[in-house]
């Protein structure tokens, strides 16, 4: 579709854009809806949209394997005949950037249910598509797979972010041994995902990359939806203790989000907390009396609009509480711990 | 700055005009719905524009859950004209079925309630954000669905018209008819805010609604499909796939998805054993990217017709308050 004229009209917006980027968020806090936009991490740093692929790219290795190997039993660069026969993408790894890791930990889920096993296949082959395409479209410049931990062994990452969450019985955790601890393995994905592309969103230039990062935001809100459709129906009245799981994740999420603020004001849509697990909420319809709701949808309670966080505190999250400091007063990079023991690849780290 | 603003917004408008030249083939509307031949609306928009386009699909959204839920549409208060917008007068709600749907169980109910709510606040939000240029509620026919699901062929024209507010599963499928839409509406509407439009947060608040109306999406994908595994029955996941056979009718030729030049559709499948995928995601199936339509294409879906130059039908009979009312491609 894109011929000569909308090459010219194209580069024109991406001018354009980046010189109002370029003000930074301070100088442009308030103008409209009373509020700044997401703060961004690395204010001072110069990056581009790659920079951005890459960040989310480093979140894509890291889904796509604990799906793959959920799902199939098997990492994203090893086909086995269950993943072939889902047609699961098979990734190459030959990317050069930054340093190369192997994934620790892992193993196929014993589903028992059509319902989680399918959601289970699908997801992993999306999620596999989604490196595939970010590999694709950032070419010689795409980052290697960093160290991934997936262990559920002592020490592991599972174990050590159910314990940090205060889940009882974290210390032995495990999201590969039954439908439901698979879905509260993916629970504390998913919506991570939809709030870093979010976050990411106004920061892109080229409204082809941003129409990408959208299709893919949708993505991952679709794969929430379901994950947290899904605990819902497992457990709908907190009977098995799931929604309290939740709950706990969605707190430590939240914790961790506003440690990695470092203290500077949050952006339009990075209230505090910033994250809620499934318990239900009341609410107001049409001016009646309040009723109680569920709470499939991860946003803020007023506008109804869902959280965005910058690098630093997605970075927070997956590592654990690495990219801060005990104080709280200046950020670690690179950020290690919990799923990238040696940190993500990338500017942003 | 202003002039920056300019040259921006005469790109974007040209880009859009360019982007959106491509042909269509135009055939029948659909029996019921109402066309009108008007001029072309004007080239040049606004972000106010692109919100205000998304308002008036909230406005359906809302109408249609919160009667679900309640049986009671929005406020009056959550309807009237910003004293800015050049549309002033607040359209009706044609109610044909709706009522709270029957027989729900309390976590149904509870569901039910929280879409009901947040599309409700979507209403507010987007009003509160464009203030005086805020537009009323366009007229409403929620009898529609009657229509669209002969054109479907999901009901003959004989049969009493199809009711999503007869059942749970019924209101599933009434459900499945608004929500891949808003997603694709919102993406499809990021990219063309202007960079004024992204310092001003516009751009950040349209990806975090496209983000909530993907959870929908997921709660409808994921409980037709559930309930289709749980009876170990079909029949609601090929009519929802008859629905998004009639989407993809209604916009064929003028696809505007990422990745893809063909459908902007996913059918729902009914997996049989744990190692086969389920469909929840509508996205291209090369590179799992979400689906995006231009504001035309969502047009031809609410008003039911593929026509080009249509101004109104199916849900909006008045058709919507927007500059973009009049389908253009």
């Amino acid at each position: 579709m894109a011929n000569q004229e909308t090459q010219l009209v194209d580069n024109i917006l991406i001018q354009s854009r980046r010189k109002i980027l370029t003000l930074g968020a301070t100088s442009l806090a308030g103008m409209v809806l009373g509020a700044a936009l997401p703060e961004q991490a690395h204010a001072a740093t110069t990056y581009t949209d790659n920079d951005i692929l890459n960040f989310a790219l480093n979140l894509e290795y890291l889904e796509a394997n604990f799906y793959y190997l959920a799902a199939f039993g098997t990492t994203i660069d090893v086909a086995n005949a269950a993943s072939t026969a889902a047609g699961a993408p098979l990734i190459t790894l030959n990317q050069t950037v930054g340093t190369k890791g192997t994934v620790m930990g892992g193993s196929k889920v014993p589903f028992t249910t059509v319902t989680v096993g399918s959601y289970a296949v699908e997801t992993a082959v999306e999620e596999g598509k989604h490196v595939r395409i970010l590999q694709s479209a950032l070419g010689s410049l795409a980052v290697a797979q960093p160290a991934i931990n997936l262990s559920a062994s002592t020490g592991g990452a599972w174990p050590t972010l159910a314990t940090a969450a205060g889940v009882t019985g974290g210390a032995t955790f495990s999201p590969y041994t039954s439908d439901a601890n698979f879905l509260v393995g993916a629970y504390v994905f998913e919506d991570v995902g939809v709030t870093a592309y979010h976050g990411a969103a106004s920061l892109i230039v080229s409204p082809s990359v941003l129409t990408t990062a959208a299709g893919i935001l949708a993505v991952e809100a679709y794969h929430a939806g379901l994950i947290r459709t899904t605990i819902n129906y497992l457990d709908p009245v907190n009977a098995s203790g799931y929604l309290t799981i939740t709950g706990q994740i969605s707190t430590l999420r939240a914790t961790l989000a506003k440690a990695a603020l470092l203290g500077a004001a949050g952006g339009a849509y990075d209230a505090n907390p910033d994250d809620f697990g499934l318990a239900g909420f009341s609410v107001s319809l049409a001016g009646a009396a309040s009723v109680t709701s569920t709470r499939i949808t991860d946003a803020d309670s007023t506008n109804v609009i869902a959280f965005a966080r910058n690098t630093t505190q997605v970075l927070n999250i997956v590592t654990g509480g690495g990219a801060v400091n005990a104080g709280g007063t200046a950020q670690i990079s690179p950020a290690t711990g919990v799923f990238f023991p040696a940190g993500l690849n990338g500017l942003f780290k | 700055m202003d002039k920056l603003n300019s040259i921006v917004d005469k790109a974007l408008s040209r880009r859009n005009f360019l982007a959106g030249a491509g042909a269509v083939a135009a055939t029948t509307a659909i029996a019921g719905c109402s066309n009108d031949n008007v001029a072309a609306s004007s080239s040049g928009y606004t972000d106010a524009d692109i919100l205000n386009f998304a308002l008036n699909l909230e406005y359906l959204e809302a109408e249609f859950y919160l009667r679900a839920a309640t049986g009671v549409g929005l406020q009056a208060s959550d309807t009237t004209a910003g004293s800015a917008s050049s549309y002033q007068t607040v359209g009706s709600v044609t109610m044909g079925y709706a009522a709270q749907v029957a027989g729900l169980t309390t976590a149904q109910q509870q569901i039910l309630n929280e879409i009901a709510y947040e599309e409700q606040e979507h209403v507010r939000f987007l009003r509160s954000a464009l203030g005086s240029a805020a537009i009323p509620r366009p007229a409403i026919d929620l009898s529609f669905f009657g229509p669209l699901a002969v054109a479907a062929g999901i009901y003959t024209s004989v049969q009493p018209a199809f009711n999503p507010f007869a059942s749970f599963d019924a209101f599933l499928i009434g459900a499945f008819i608004f929500e891949d839409v808003g997603v694709t509406a919102y993406s499809g509407a990021a990219p063309l805010i202007s960079a004024a439009g992204v310092a001003a947060g516009y751009l950040t608040a349209a990806a975090g609604i496209l983000a909530v109306e993907a959870y929908h999406a997921g709660y409808i994908r994921t409980s037709i499909t559930g309930r289709g595994i749980t009876n170990s029955s079909n029949t609601y996941i090929a009519i929802a796939n008859q629905v998004a056979a009639l989407r993809a009718m209604l916009t064929v030729g003028n696809s505007a998805a990422p990745s893809t030049t063909s459908s902007v559709e996913t059918n729902l499948v009914l997996p049989t054993s744990t190692t086969t995928p389920s469909a929840i995601v509508a996205a291209d199936p090369t590179n799992a990217v979400g689906f995006a339509r231009t504001v035309n294409q969502v047009h031809h879906i609410v008003y039911g017709s593929p026509t080009v130059g249509v101004a109104k039908g199916g849900f909006f009979p008045s058709g919507t308050n927007s500059i973009f009312a009049t389908t253009t491609a």
